[in-house]
């Protein structure tokens, strides 16, 4: 284990995310907790003492977000849980929807409680089918149970919630997109101001976090700010679920708790790479994240400040491993054609600026490209730093500027010599076969 | 009228009236995409007739139907294969191979993503990230994750599905 | 209410207000495609972004026209950071932009050919193809739009939402695919605001099939004048040949027929817009018009077809006077120090909606189909027609009375513009001018006054009704 678990601290079985055996985990005893000896403010304040930061991707501390909430401003409050998880490479929270759903739904209970909600919702990408089924189902047992919508504990407070599915867009996994979406309209991104706090859901306040990000507030207040923040380091409390994948031995999902060494999380708790090869390069949190060479992640340790100035970011926990072998200019290549389909069409940067990219890229990979294409990616890059309207055009943006910057050589000699300098090959297991010899 | 032959709207009814008693009042825009999803894997597209039910019931302009249905990539207006094979072809996919499994797709099937094959059963797609990547490569079939995939897996599946 | 500054020069703002607004009232031009005074904020073209300084040596940047006014902030629109973001802005819009401009309609008062003048100016940096889209892809029986020209502002979108309330227009797809387009039950073709999306559009994408390669805009010239469609009078330009640019080699008619009409903004009556009943003009006033006047149906003199309405009015013992509602203020004034103690008056209806036409709505349609009606009965009354005992003489003025309903036996003179059989039924006939022939005003349902200017001169045999009134009132014989 890669540190102390908080989330991953059961076995899974074929039934481990049934009622019955959440409660025996000692669930929903954090709401019995907080509605019969907290005010919902309390709540608030544990959580924010806690000083978790989200874990969606933005890092942005849950305390700060829950504080623009006003209790009792006469108007209706929202909750909501993003559960779309479209960041490629990240399948962490699938984890929580799969083998933990009552422990969103608690968490979400106890948000609720804090946030003065009536109605939460659970915005969950559509392609996702067995996690839908599973967090319905354990939503059906707490409806019977009685947890969700009827009054809890002797307490006014009530709450009803809601899975909204996708339908196949991954800037509906952007807070203001998600929303517009649970409007029934088009997942276009907002311009702030207003803030989703202010005026989110139908222009009412809104709360919306990470799926894995909620389930910890369960946990905050069974165990209490003081002792969560035992865990972890003081910047980063807690754990971050990582999913890593690519080219790594042992691919899925960890817990990983902030502070970590990420060489040994890497090569020790994740077998190392496939066929002992060489780490040629990381990326750490995401996509949208920079990438980081294997020397980069020398000395790194899990946790927000050190990724940080390391240039790059712990994003949405989605690692992706690289080995030596693997074509960074094909690997870029279906980046830019990820956000090109993805690009919602709203404002001028991203909609021209991710079209522009992924032409001039496949005509680089095509064996078309001149050295100024390079110049070129990059200062549409920056035509799209801070000018756009969600944070899709900048993340696409900064991936390319670091694929660019960490690994220029290969894409000059694609450049120049019109062909790839390690054969184009993105599937490294396949081309280096059992023997661990490349082919071709 | 038999529940069969009715309208798929009409016939979906009870379901959306049990959604809408856990929506707060006035939230019959939030109702949209629930509906057509509900819609979509009964009849298997969303047919004009449906958007002139859903927007009679639910009271939106016909145009945000439209909208919805053309910016998602998962509603579909006309039918298609009746095995739906969706082949990621992101980052951890492609790096595991995925590339190689839609070529071989393509070839046994005689289709080029985006196509149905001629007896209707099969339509490929190649589709974004799935959050499915620690056991790629994955191709969604229907509704189904197909995660670990190999050529022989693939084959194996195939001939599954009738 | 805040004060802030703009490039160091205190700006007075009104509660409320954007940064966009406060600077454009105060004079300080920021660039913008998306933004609409009278429509919701979209914030997506991305040309509109500033530098405001943030008290530590640095700026940071945001778009204008969805930025809240603080007490004392420093926004710079004129910095180089400022500068070089719009000319890439502008590089971006242009990038799929097709070169049209030699055959696009909009050349000459078109947002983006303005901006690239004014801020960008340069060839395009781009190796790679254009993307294509639609061209010309009919969205209505009166409206096209070129897809490829189109640069997603979504003004057109946002008014059929917001103002015209059809939600007929919307942007389907998503990313450089997106298109916009009509919804598929045709309400865009029943929207009677529909052409207005013509105005607003920033670039030549949505276009007016009446009007598609009819002119140059730079050879035209606005004639304000108000639409007699209804009882709003929403005031309108009226776009027609400048003289100076008269065409000599084709048909001669060209200078001296309407081109287009659009709004005149009114803040007091139909702000920005018009209903498409307004952008048709042409087809009330192009009508086949009368130019002889006659007698008994043969073609006679102007002068002697006046001395004999004279004569008649003279020597009737009962008269009776059909108003016209589409009567300007100083004609109906004329009528009445002329002719209204002689002539027993009512005032006519000249128009009644045709089958299918809207008659009210909450955006500008009136159910009152004539313009001035409200001015005629303040002068006449509106007591319905109806012929005393005895009447000897009808002054018909102007369309819209079935001479079936005529008295028997009494005398008709007839004052009307067009040609219409019934010309030729009058004891006298008298060809008289049109709206767009002489400078007048309405006053609408409301009591407001508008006033309409003369774009193109009357024809030589035709007269202005004033003119006629004062003729039938005197003993002398008045020239043609």
């Amino acid at each position: 284990m890669p540190g102390t678990p908080l989330l991953m601290t059961f076995p899974v079985t074929a039934t481990s995310h049934l009622l019955a055996e959440y409660l025996a985990r000692g669930g929903y005893g954090a709401l019995e907790k907080a509605l019969t000896t907290m005010q919902p403010v309390d709540v608030t304040k544990e959580v924010t003492a806690a000083g978790i930061l989200g874990h969606g991707g933005a890092a942005f501390p849950v305390g700060r977000k829950w504080a623009v909430i006003k209790p009792n401003d006469g108007q209706p409050h929202y909750l909501c849980a993003n559960a779309d998880e479209g960041e490629p490479g990240t399948f962490k929270d699938r984890w929580v929807l799969e083998n933990n759903p009552h422990q969103l739904i608690e968490s979400m209970l106890l948000s609720g409680y804090a946030l003065g909600v009536r109605n939460a919702f659970v915005y969950m990408r559509g392609e996702f089918d067995m996690p839908y089924r599973r967090l319905q189902a354990a939503i059906e047992e707490a409806y019977a149970a009685g947890y969700l919508g009827k009054p809890l504990h002797g307490t006014g407070f009530v709450m009803d919630l809601v899975i909204i599915q996708g339908a196949g867009s991954y800037v509906c996994g952007e807070a203001s997109g998600l929303l517009t979406s649970i409007e029934g309209k088009k997942g276009y991104p907002r311009n702030r101001p207003p803030r989703l706090t202010v005026k989110g859901l139908y222009l009412r306040p809104t709360v919306v976090n990470n799926v894995e990000t909620l389930s910890n507030v369960a946990v905050i207040v069974r165990m209490g700010a003081e002792a969560f923040r035992k865990v972890g380091t003081a910047r980063s409390p807690g754990t971050q679920l990582v999913s890593i994948s690519g080219h790594i031995a042992k691919p899925g999902v960890y817990e990983v708790e902030h502070g970590y060494p990420l060489k040994k999380f890497l090569f020790e708790d994740c077998g190392g790479m496939i066929g002992g090869r060489k780490l040629k390069g990381l990326i750490p949190g995401g996509i949208s994240a920079k990438v980081l060479t294997g020397e980069d992640c020398e000395n790194l340790t899990y946790e927000h400040g050190v990724f940080d100035k390391a240039g790059s970011a712990l994003g949405s926990g989605g690692m992706i491993a690289i080995a030596e072998g693997t074509c960074m200019v094909r690997l870029l290549q279906v980046m830019l054609r990820f956000w090109h389909h993805e690009s919602c069409g709203q404002c001028t940067p991203c909609r021209e600026g991710m079209g522009w990219m992924h032409r001039i890229i496949d005509r680089i990979v095509s064996g078309q490209g001149r050295m100024e294409d390079l110049d070129q990616l990059i200062a549409i890059s920056n035509a799209n730093d801070g000018t756009t309207i969600c944070g899709m055009g900048d993340a696409a943006g900064y991936a390319t500027v670091g694929f660019i910057a960490k690994f220029r050589d290969e894409f000059e000699f694609f450049i120049q010599n019109k062909r790839s300098k390690c054969g184009g090959v993105l599937d490294v297991a396949e081309s280096f076969g059992a023997a661990g010899v490349a082919h071709a | 009228m038999s529940v069969a032959l009715m309208p798929v709207v009409e016939r979906l009814m009870p379901e959306f009236e049990a959604l809408k008693k856990r929506l707060p009042p006035n939230f019959e825009s939030t109702m949209v995409m629930p509906c057509l999803h509900r819609v979509q894997a009964e009849r298997g597209y969303v047919a004009d007739e449906d958007i002139v039910a859903l927007v009679g019931y639910l009271g939106v302009p016909r145009m945000q139907i439209e909208q919805v249905l053309s910016y998602y990539t998962m509603f579909r207006r006309k039918p298609i294969g009746r095995w739906h094979l969706q082949a990621c072809r992101n980052v951890t996919c492609s790096m595991r191979g995925s590339e190689r499994l839609v070529d071989a797709l393509a070839g046994k099937l005689g289709i080029k993503p985006g196509e149905t094959t001629a007896d209707g059963r099969f339509t490929l797609s190649e589709v974004e990230c799935l959050g499915s990547c620690g056991t790629a490569p994955v191709v969604m079939v229907n509704e189904a994750y197909h995660e670990n995939l190999s050529i022989e897996k693939l084959d194996e599946l195939l001939g599954r599905l009738s | 209410m805040p004060d802030f500054f703009i490039n160091g020069q205190p700006v007075h703002a009104e509660p409320g207000q954007t940064v966009l607004q406060a600077a454009l009232a105060a004079g300080h031009y920021i660039p913008y495609f998306c933004w609409h005074p009278n429509l919701s904020v979209a914030g997506n073209c991305r040309m509109c972004i500033v530098d405001v300084e943030d008290g530590k040596g640095g700026t940071w940047s945001e778009i204008a026209c969805n930025m809240p006014i603080e007490e004392g902030m420093k926004v710079l629109t004129e910095t180089e950071s400022v500068r070089n973001r719009r000319k890439e802005t502008l590089q971006l819009i242009l990038l799929n932009h097709p070169v049209d401009c030699g055959i696009c309609d909009k050349a000459g008062e078109c947002m983006l050919q303005d901006q690239h003048y004014e801020y960008h100016g340069e060839r395009p940096v781009s190796f790679e193809p254009k993307v294509t889209a639609t061209k010309f892809h009919s969205l209505s029986e009166r409206i096209v739009i070129d897809n490829e020209r189109c640069i997603l502002c979504s003004r057109c979108t946002r008014f059929t939402a917001e103002v015209s309330g059809s939600h007929s227009l919307a942007i389907q797809f998503r990313g450089d695919h997106s298109l916009v387009r009509a919804v598929e039950d045709g309400a865009f073709d029943r929207d009677p605001y529909s052409d207005n999306v013509v105005d607003i559009c920033p670039v030549g994408a949505l276009l007016s099939k009446d009007f598609m390669y009819r002119s140059r805009v730079w050879y035209m010239k606005p004639t304000p004048s108000v639409c007699p469609g209804c009882e709003r009078g929403c005031t309108v330009n009226i776009w027609h040949r400048k003289p100076e640019w008269k065409l000599n080699a084709l048909d001669p008619r060209r200078n001296a027929s309407i081109d287009r009409v659009t709004p005149l903004e009114n803040p007091a009556v139909n702000g920005p817009w018009i209903c498409n009943k307004g952008r048709d003009l042409a087809k009330i006033f192009e009508r086949p018009r009368a130019e002889q006047a006659l007698l008994k149906g043969k073609p006679a003199e102007l002068a002697e077809a006046m001395a004999r309405a004279r004569d008649l009015v003279t020597e009737a013992k009962r008269p009776v006077a059909l108003v016209s509602s589409w009567g300007s203020n100083e004609e109906l004034a004329a009528f009445k120090a002329m002719l209204g103690a002689r002539l027993t008056a009512f005032v006519k209806h000249d128009a009644v909606p045709a089958p299918g036409e809207v008659i009210e709505d909450k955006v500008l349609i009136r159910p009152d189909k004539n313009p001035n009606r409200r001015a005629a009965e303040a002068l006449f009354g509106a007591a319905p027609i109806s012929f005393p005992e005895g009447t000897d003489l009808v002054l018909v003025w102007g369309e819209g009375f079935n001479f079936a309903g005529l008295p028997r036996g009494a005398k008709v003179i007839f004052l009307n513009s067009y040609l219409r059989p019934e010309n030729g039924h009058a004891d006298v006939f008298l060809p008289i001018s049109a709206q767009t022939e002489r400078n007048g005003h309405y006053t609408n349902f409301e009591g407001t006054v508008s006033e309409f200017r003369a774009c193109f001169a009357r024809k030589a045999g035709v007269a202005d009704a004033e003119a006629v009134f004062a003729a039938l009132a005197t003993r002398e014989r008045v020239a043609a």
